[in-house]
Order: C-alpha cells, then structure tokens, then sequence
C-alpha cells in the first residue's frame, strides 16, 4: 500500500473548526426572537398599575377621611372590606390597609399570587 | 517547504461544508414560526393604555376646601356618583382619550364597555352596567382594565336592582372596561 498523505491535515482541521463557530453563532441568533418574546412579556406583565392604582385609592380614602378612627370603626371598616373582598373576587389579588390615626401609619398591602408589595406610610397630618 | 497544490480542494470542500450547515439551519428555523400575534404584546400595550386613561380620568382637576370628598372630586368619581353615563359625559371622553393618535383618530378604533363593581347590602358583589361603545361585551382579545373608585354615598339616579342593593354610605366601587379592537 502506498504510504499515506499526511499534508493539508491543519488546514481541514481549522475549517471543521470554524464550521462549528459558525453553527454556535446560527444558533444564538435563532433563539434570540424567542427570548426577546418572553424578557418583554415578562416586563409588560407586572402589575405595576394594580399597585399604583391600590395606592392612590388609599391615599384618597386617607384623605377623605370619613372616619379616622381605628379599624373596627363602621365606615372605614366598611371601605377595608370593599377592597377586600372585590378585589378578591375580580382581580384575584389581596388588597389590605390599615390607617391608624393615632400614630399616622398608614400600611398598604398587595399580593395577587406573583408579586407582593407592602408599604408603610409614615405621614403628619 | 509548503506545497501549494491542493488549496482548491480544500477551498470547495470548505464551502460545500458551510453551504451544507446554512441549509440544515434553514431547515430546521423553519419548524417554529412565530407570527406577531403569538406574543400578547399587542394585547398588553391596549392594557396599558387603557390603565393610563382611567388613570388621567382619576386625576382630580380641581382644589378646594370644605368637603374633603368634592373639593377634589375628579371627573370619574363625578360621572361614576351621578351616573352620567352617556353622550357628554363619560362617553366620549373615555372613548376620545382612548382614541386619540397624533395624526387624528385611528381608523380601526377600540371598542369598550364598562361595568361598575359594588359590594351590596347583603355583602354579596355585584355590578351595574354603566356605559359602553358598543351593545357587545367584547370580542376576541379583549382586555380588562380596572380603577378603583371612591364614592361618598350611593350615586344618583341608579337604574332598578342596583338602586335598592348599593349601599347609601361611603365606599369603594371597582369601575372595569372591556377593551378590544373591532
């Protein structure tokens, strides 16, 4: 048998390389729109206006103020209980507050199952 | 000594195999078609949008004092406690907000319809249909936006279930609109 041709080995070799490269790089850029998907879903999904709109209504009740007495008071317990209870049945999130005028502490409490939000107010009439 | 003969081998050989990888890329993207109404980004940004405009239509346009509760009244609490639901009133400003592009009025409008949410007096919840576009309550990709409303008092000139079964003293209603593009 005739002795085997040993030349043009490096060459082949770096092509099959680079083959590979070029494979490694098709693929990121066929799963970048699958990922460009789901990272803007998942910002678009937060419910930033929930919680915005949680706020501002406490702070409305806060401000009216119908009756700034302690929980168990009828009309501010009423309001706790409104939001509590529609917003159980409707947005499937848990919206509490509670409004102590003794101490000016207003506390504010959201959890809809993926994102909870407490706040405390600290605010002087 | 390198010898030469043979580069042109190598160079086909090199792009037979590029060209073959390019085509099982090829084959294989194509399995997955993603079309743009796949991602509900679309249907996001109507939510958005629709939050925004009961956000600004929350947004009280006057100060005063007195009565905590009218001296910063805003327009949806207004139109939500006397019940003005029609043209003039919560209407067309809801429905001129939401439609409003800068280079005039999209031609493929939204369509919406709102309910109101109210906790009755026998501690059942309820609603009351309060206003819409259209005599529909959504079609396909139809979204829910909602605001929390604060009422002083059962509103005026309430339709007939919901008049005796709101309650007449201050409270927390969830105002909801269906969006959706015809």
């Amino acid at each position: 048998m005739a002795r085997l041709n040993e030349e043009g080995q490096w060459i082949i070799l770096m092509a099959f390389i680079i083959c590979i490269a070029l494979f490694f790089l098709a693929l990121i850029i066929n799963e970048s729109t699958l990922v460009g998907q789901t990272t803007a879903e998942g910002v678009l999904d937060f419910s930033k206006s929930d919680i915005r709109d949680l706020r501002s209504e406490v702070l409305r009740i806060r401000d009216v103020g119908y009756s700034h007495e302690l929980y168990d008071v009828p009309n501010k317990s009423a309001i706790v209980m409104d939001i509590e209870t529609i917003g159980i049945q409707r947005k499937s999130s848990l919206m509490q507050y509670t409004i102590n005028d003794a101490t000016f502490v207003t506390t504010i409490h959201f959890n809809n199952g993926v994102t909870q939000y407490d706040e405390t107010l600290r605010l002087p009439e | 000594m390198v010898n030469e003969s043979g580069q042109l081998y190598t160079i086909e050989g090199f792009a037979a195999a590029l060209l073959l990888v390019f085509t099982i890329y090829l084959i294989l993207g194509g399995t997955n078609i993603l079309t743009p109404g796949d991602t509900h980004i679309n249907d996001m940004q109507i939510e958005q949008l629709g939050n925004d405009v009961l956000a600004v239509m929350d947004i009280n346009e006057t100060y005063g004092t007195g009565d905590a509760y009218e001296a910063k009244k805003s327009p949806l609490e207004s139109y939500v406690m006397t019940n003005s639901s029609g043209p003039g009133y919560f209407r067309n400003k809801f429905n001129k907000t939401v439609n409003e592009q800068y280079d005039g009025s999209d031609t493929r409008p939204l369509s919406f319809s709102a309910d109101v949410w109210y906790r009755s007096v026998t501690n059942t919840i309820a609603y009351y249909h309060f206003a819409d576009s259209r005599k529909v309550t959504g079609t396909e990709n139809a979204v829910k936006v909602s605001r929390w409303v604060h009422l002083s008092g059962k509103p005026t000139g309430l339709g007939s279930p919901e008049n005796l079964a709101m309650r007449d003293a201050p409270q927390s209603v969830l105002f909801e609109v269906t969006l959706w593009r015809d």
